[in-house]
C-alpha cells in the first residue's frame, strides 16, 4: 500500500494530485467551519509550496460557504498563524503547509481559538463530521466575506520584541538554513526591522523543489549548513522546516547537534528560570532530559508520541506550570511565548542561554554527560503486534515497565522503548544508554521484532 | 411525477441552483475541474456578476482549475459579453462567468466559454458533462500546479472599444441625450454610468449602479419590474431609459413617455441601425415577431428562425453571412463584429445612434414599426403528455403550415402560434401573433382550447 494520504484526528495530509485532492481541501474546511461554534473570522495562511496556492481558494470558499468570514495571511508560518489568531481574535484556523514533509507534500492543520491545535475530542468531531459531509452551508444573504492582511509576520516580531530582549542577541553572528521555506520571511524582516546579523540560505520561498527534504535533524543541517558556520565565524547555526514549526541546530565549531539536543539545552535554561516546573515530553526522547530537570529539581511528564497526546496532556496543566514541552524532533513549545511549536522563539531562546552565560555552545552542549541512542525500524504486519509487545514484556521483566505506547522499558541509565508508527506499518526501536551506545539490546530487540515478520 | 421547485439543475447549460443547501462550493469546484480537464489545462478566464455567492463560488471554481493544473486568470466582476470578448481575444483556453443572468439573488450559476468566447455547443456541452459524471478529472501535481493573475481593466476598455467603432460617437455626444438607467446593482453598474455619461456624454440619471449592494427589484428586466425606471424617465424628463440584468447580456429599453418597450420592437429598431451599416442576414429565434422579417427586407435581407436559446441562435449566425442576430422577448442583442453574443452594450449605443441620425424620438420611431399583436403565456403540462398534447394540435389547425425546429410552430398568413417545452420545467411556453388584436386572441384561445 503506497502512502499517499493521510486524513487522521491530527488532520489531512497528503501527496497533492495523487492522494490529497482539492475536494478532501474543500470538505474537510466546511467540515471545520461546521465545527467552529466560537464567534469570529477564520485565519487561513501557507507555507512556500505551489499547491498551497490552490488549496487557500478551495480552504476560502469553503468557510465562506459556512458564513465565516476569512482573514488570509498569504505565506506564512504555523506559529504567526497562531500568533494571528489570538491578536485577531479568530474562531480559528486552517494551516496550510506540510511541514517536514517534501515538496510534493501539503497538508491541512486545524487551529482553535488561540491557536491552539485541536483536541482529541474536537478533532474527532471533525472528523465524523466530514465523514458524513453534511455541512452547515448559509443562505446566500449571510455568506462570509475575505479579507487579505499582510502584516501578520510584522505583529508577530513585535511580540517576539517584547517577549525577547533584542539588545542582547543582536550582536550574535548566526547563519540559518531556511530550507525555501517561511522561516526565511520572518527573519529577513528581523534583520531589516530590528538589526539581527542573521545569514539567510536557501532564503528564496520555492514553491516546488526545496533545496533539500525540509526535516530538522542532524544529517540535514550538515548537507549544507554546517560547513559554513566556521568559515563565517558565526556563533551558532539553525535549520528550520517549511513552517518553521522546528529547529535543529549546529554549534560554533560546525558540529550538528543531534536533534535529541533541542529539547535538553531549552530545558537546561528554562528550568534555571522557573526551576521545579514540569517538562512535558514524549515516551521516546532522550534520557538527557530527564538528567537536566534533576538538576533544577523540575519533573519530567512522559506522553505517548505525536502531537495530539501532547496537545491533550498540556491541557491538564496550567501555563506556569510547565517549564516547556517538546519531543526530539526539535519541535519546543515555550510558555514564554505562546506556547505553541515554534522554531523562531526557540533558536531565541538558544540565543538567550547564550548571551547569558557567556559561553559557546560547544561549552554548554559538552557540559551535558553523553548519552548515546540507537533507532531503527521493522515493517510488520498489524496482527503481529500483540505477539511482539508480549514477548517483550516477559523478556524484560526486570526493568520498569510502561505500556502506554508500546512498550517501554526503564533501567538505571539504560531504556529502549518500541512502538508502531501512527503513519506507517513498521515498528519503531528505540535504545539510549548512558556513556556508550547500547548496542548488544538494540541488536536484541530487532532481532526479536524481526523474527515476527 | 409531482412537479417540484427546481433548486439545483445540472444539465447541458451547465450547473446553476440556489446558494446553500444545493449548489455548494464542492459542486461549483468539480464542475470547474471538469471543465479545466476538458480544455485541457492552459489560460482560463474567470470574472462573475455582483451576486454575494460570486466570492465564496469564485474561489471554488479556481480552485477546480489550479487543481486541474489550469493558469486562471481572474477579470472581477464584469458583464458576460465583456468576459467573452475577453478569452477570445486573449486566446485563452476557455472561460468561466459566474452568474445566473436574471435568476433571482440566491441562485448562481456556471457559464462555460470555449476558447472563441462562445457558449459550449451542444456537442462540448455533452462531453463535458460526461466528464463531470466520470470524475474524470485532471489533478495537478505540486510541480505541475500553476497561478492566479488580475486583470480588471483591459476587458471593460476592449468591449467599448469594440462598441464604438460602430456608432458615430461626435454624433451621440453633440445631442447630450438625457438617459435614465436602471442597473440592477448589476456587472455593469459601473461600465454602463462610465459609457452613457463619460463616453457617450449623456445627461444620465442613474439608479441600481452600486455593485455593492444586492438586486433592488427583479432581476429580469421586464415592465412589470422596471416601475422605477419608468418613473424616473417621466421625472427627469428623459429621451430614453435602459434597464439591464445582473451580467449585462439582455436590455429593456422604456420610451420618453415612461412606457417599457415591447422587446421586439426595441430589436426591430437595432436591427433597422444594424443593417445600415453592415452587410449580412438576420437571424433570430422562432419566437420573435414577424416584424423583423418586414425590417430585414427593407434591406433587401433574408431572415433565419433558429429554435430559442442563445446558443441555438449563435450555432446559426455562425453557419450563415449573418449582421446581427438577437432574441425578442429576451432582451438580447447579438452583433457578430464585436462579439458572438449578447451584449446590452452594443444594443444601447445603435438606439442612442439611430436617435442622434434620425433626430426622431424613440416613440416616434416605434410608431413608424408595422404593428403586430402578440400574446404570451405558459401552462404547465404533466411529465409524459408533452407528445398527446403536440398532436392535439396539430390536428385542431389541419391547413397551416408547421415549422418543428423547436417544439411547433404553427404558421398562417396573417399570424403564427409557437408553442414548446421549457428545456428546465414541465412548462409549455405558448406564444401567438397577428396582425390584428382580435385574430391573435382568437388564435391564442384555439391553443389553449385543443390542449385542454
Amino acid at each position: 500500500m503506497s502512502k499517499l494520504l493521510r486524513i487522521s484526528p491530527v488532520g489531512l495530509r497528503g501527496v497533492v494530485g495523487q492522494g490529497l485532492t482539492v475536494t478532501h481541501v474543500l470538505d474537510f474546511a466546511s467540515a471545520f467551519g461546521t465545527l467552529l461554534s466560537a464567534p469570529g473570522p477564520v485565519v487561513i495562511g501557507r507555507d512556500t509550496r505551489a499547491s498551497g496556492g490552490m488549496m487557500r481558494h478551495a480552504a476560502t470558499s469553503a468557510l465562506l460557504a459556512c458564513g465565516r468570514d476569512v482573514i488570509d495571511l498569504g505565506v506564512v508560518s504555523t506559529p504567526v498563524m497562531q500568533h494571528s489568531i489570538g491578536r485577531l481574535d479568530a474562531a480559528g484556523g486552517i494551516s496550510i503547509g506540510a511541514s517536514h514533509n517534501a515538496a510534493e507534500w501539503n497538508a491541512l492543520k486545524f487551529l482553535g481559538p488561540r491557536g491552539t491545535y485541536l483536541s482529541t475530542s474536537e478533532a474527532g468531531e471533525l472528523l465524523d463530521i466530514y465523514h458524513l459531509r453534511k455541512f452547515d452551508y448559509v443562505e446566500w444573504d449571510r455568506l462570509g466575506k475575505l479579507t487579505e492582511q499582510h502584516d501578520a509576520i510584522d505583529c508577530y516580531l513585535d511580540d517576539l520584541a517584547r517577549a525577547f530582549d533584542f539588545e542582547s542577541l543582536k550582536r550574535f553572528r548566526v547563519v540559518v538554513d531556511c530550507c525555501n521555506g517561511t522561516s526565511a520571511l520572518i527573519l529577513s524582516r528581523l534583520n531589516e526591522r530590528f538589526g539581527f546579523r542573521f545569514i539567510l540560505i536557501n532564503a528564496r520561498p520555492e514553491g516546488r523543489a526545496f533545496a533539500h527534504e525540509p526535516m530538522t535533524n542532524a544529517a540535514v543541517l550538515g548537507l549544507q549548513l554546517a560547513p559554513l558556520i566556521e568559515p563565517l565565524q558565526a556563533d551558532a547555526g539553525f535549520l528550520f522546516d517549511a513552517d518553521s514549526d522546528r529547529v535543529a541546530i549546529a554549534d560554533e565549531k560546525g558540529q550538528a547537534l543531534s536533534e535529541e539536543m533541542v529539547l535538553p539545552l531549552l530545558a537546561d535554561y528554562q528550568l534555571q528560570q522557573g526551576p521545579g516546573k514540569i517538562v512535558l515530553t514524549n515516551l521516546s526522547t532522550t534520557a538527557l532530559v530527564d538528567l537536566v530537570a534533576e538538576r533544577h529539581g523540575g519533573i519530567v511528564v512522559r506522553t505517548p508520541v505525536g502531537r495530539q497526546a501532547a496537545i491533550d496532556a498540556l491541557s491538564a496543566y496550567r501555563p506556569e506550570q510547565v517549564a516547556l514541552a517538546g519531543e526530539g524532533t526539535g519541535a519546543v513549545m515555550l510558555p514564554r511565548f505562546r506556547f505553541v511549536y515554534d522554531g523562531i522563539a526557540s533558536m531565541l531562546t538558544v540565543l538567550t542561554l547564550l548571551a547569558q552565560r557567556g559561553q559557546q555552545l560547544s561549552q554548554i552542549v559538552g557540559g551535558f554527560p553523553q548519552y548515546s541512542m540507537l533507532k531503527g525500524e521493522v515493517p510488520l504486519e498489524s496482527k503481529r503486534l500483540p505477539l511482539l509487545f508480549s514477548g517483550l514484556r516477559e523478556r524484560y521483566a526486570d526493568g520498569r515497565q510502561s505500556t502506554l505506547d508500546g512498550l517501554r522499558v526503564d533501567w538505571p541509565d539504560r531504556w529502549f522503548h518500541v512502538r508502531v508508527s501512527q503513519t506507517e506499518p513498521i515498528v519503531r526501536v528505540i535504545c539510549e544508554q548512558r556513556g556508550e551506545a547500547p548496542r548488544a539490546l538494540f541488536d536484541a530487540l530487532m532481532e526479536q521484532t524481526r523474527s515476527l515478520a | 411525477m409531482a412537479r417540484r421547485e427546481h433548486l439545483l439543475k445540472i444539465g447541458v447549460s451547465g450547473i446553476r441552483g440556489v446558494v446553500g443547501g444545493f449548489l455548494t462550493p464542492g459542486l461549483a469546484c468539480e464542475f470547474a475541474q471538469a471543465f479545466g480537464t476538458y480544455v485541457g489545462g492552459g489560460r482560463v478566464v474567470l470574472g462573475r456578476d455582483t451576486r454575494t455567492s460570486g466570492e465564496m463560488l469564485e474561489h471554488a471554481v479556481i480552485a477546480g482549475l489550479l487543481a486541474a493544473g489550469c493558469e486562471v486568470v481572474r477579470v472581477g466582476v464584469l458583464p458576460t459579453p465583456t468576459i467573452q470578448m475577453y478569452v477570445a481575444s486573449t486566446k485563452a483556453k476557455g472561460g468561466i462567468a459566474l452568474t445566473a443572468s436574471h435568476n433571482p439573488p440566491e441562485y448562481n450559476a456556471l457559464k462555460l466559454f470555449n476558447g472563441e468566447g462562445l457558449f459550449f455547443n451542444q456537442y462540448e456541452r455533452a462531453e463535458l458533462l460526461d466528464l463531470y459524471h466520470q470524475s474524470d478529472f485532471n489533478t495537478a501535481t505540486n510541480e505541475e500546479i500553476r497561478g492566479v493573475s488580475a486583470d480588471f481593466q483591459a476587458p471593460l476598455r476592449q468591449h467599448l472599444d469594440r462598441v464604438l467603432k460602430f456608432v458615430d460617437v461626435e454624433r451621440i455626444r453633440q445631442r447630450k441625450f438625457r438617459v435614465a438607467l436602471d442597473g440592477v446593482n448589476g456587472a455593469g453598474s459601473l461600465m454602463s454610468v462610465h459609457f452613457l455619461r463619460d463616453i457617450l456624454g449623456c445627461e444620465l440619471h442613474a439608479i441600481s449602479v452600486d455593485p455593492t449592494q444586492i438586486f433592488p427589484r427583479i432581476a429580469e428586466p421586464r415592465p412589470d419590474t422596471l416601475g422605477e425606471l419608468a418613473a424616473l424617465v417621466c421625472r427627469e424628463k428623459c429621451d430614453i431609459g435602459f434597464g439591464q440584468d445582473p451580467d449585462g447580456d439582455r436590455l429593456a429599453v422604456c420610451d420618453q413617455y415612461g412606457t417599457v418597450m415591447d422587446n421586439d420592437e426595441v430589436l426591430a429598431l437595432i436591427v433597422d441601425a444594424a443593417l445600415a451599416v453592415t452587410p449580412g442576414d438576420v437571424v433570430v429565434n422562432l419566437t420573435t415577431s414577424t416584424l423583423l422579417a418586414d425590417i430585414a427586407a427593407r434591406h433587401q435581407r433574408k431572415v433565419h428562425w433558429t429554435p430559442v436559446g442563445e446558443a441555438n441562435v449563435v450555432e446559426t449566425m455562425l453557419a450563415v453571412p449573418t449582421a446581427i442576430g438577437g432574441e425578442g422577448a429576451a432582451g438580447g442583442v447579438i452583433f457578430p463584429p464585436v462579439h458572438m453574443c449578447r451584449d446590452s452594450y452594443i444594443a444601447m449605443a445603435f438606439l442612442l445612434d439611430h436617435l442622434a441620425k434620425t433626430g426622431q424620438s424613440i416613440g416616434q420611431l416605434q410608431a413608424a414599426l408595422p404593428r403586430y399583436f402578440r400574446q404570451s403565456g405558459k401552462v404547465a403540462f404533466e411529465h409524459g403528455r408533452l407528445g398527446p398534447l403536440m398532436q392535439s394540435l396539430e390536428t385542431a389547425f389541419p391547413d397551416a403550415r408547421l415549422d418543428r425546429a423547436d417544439g411547433l410552430k404553427i404558421l398562417f398568413d396573417d399570424g403564427w402560434i409557437h408553442v414548446r417545452a421549457s428545456n428546465t420545467e414541465p412548462l409549455l411556453r405558448i406564444a401567438a401573433e397577428a396582425t390584428s388584436a382580435a385574430r391573435v386572441a382568437s388564435l391564442y384561445e384555439a391553443v389553449r382550447a385543443a390542449m385542454a
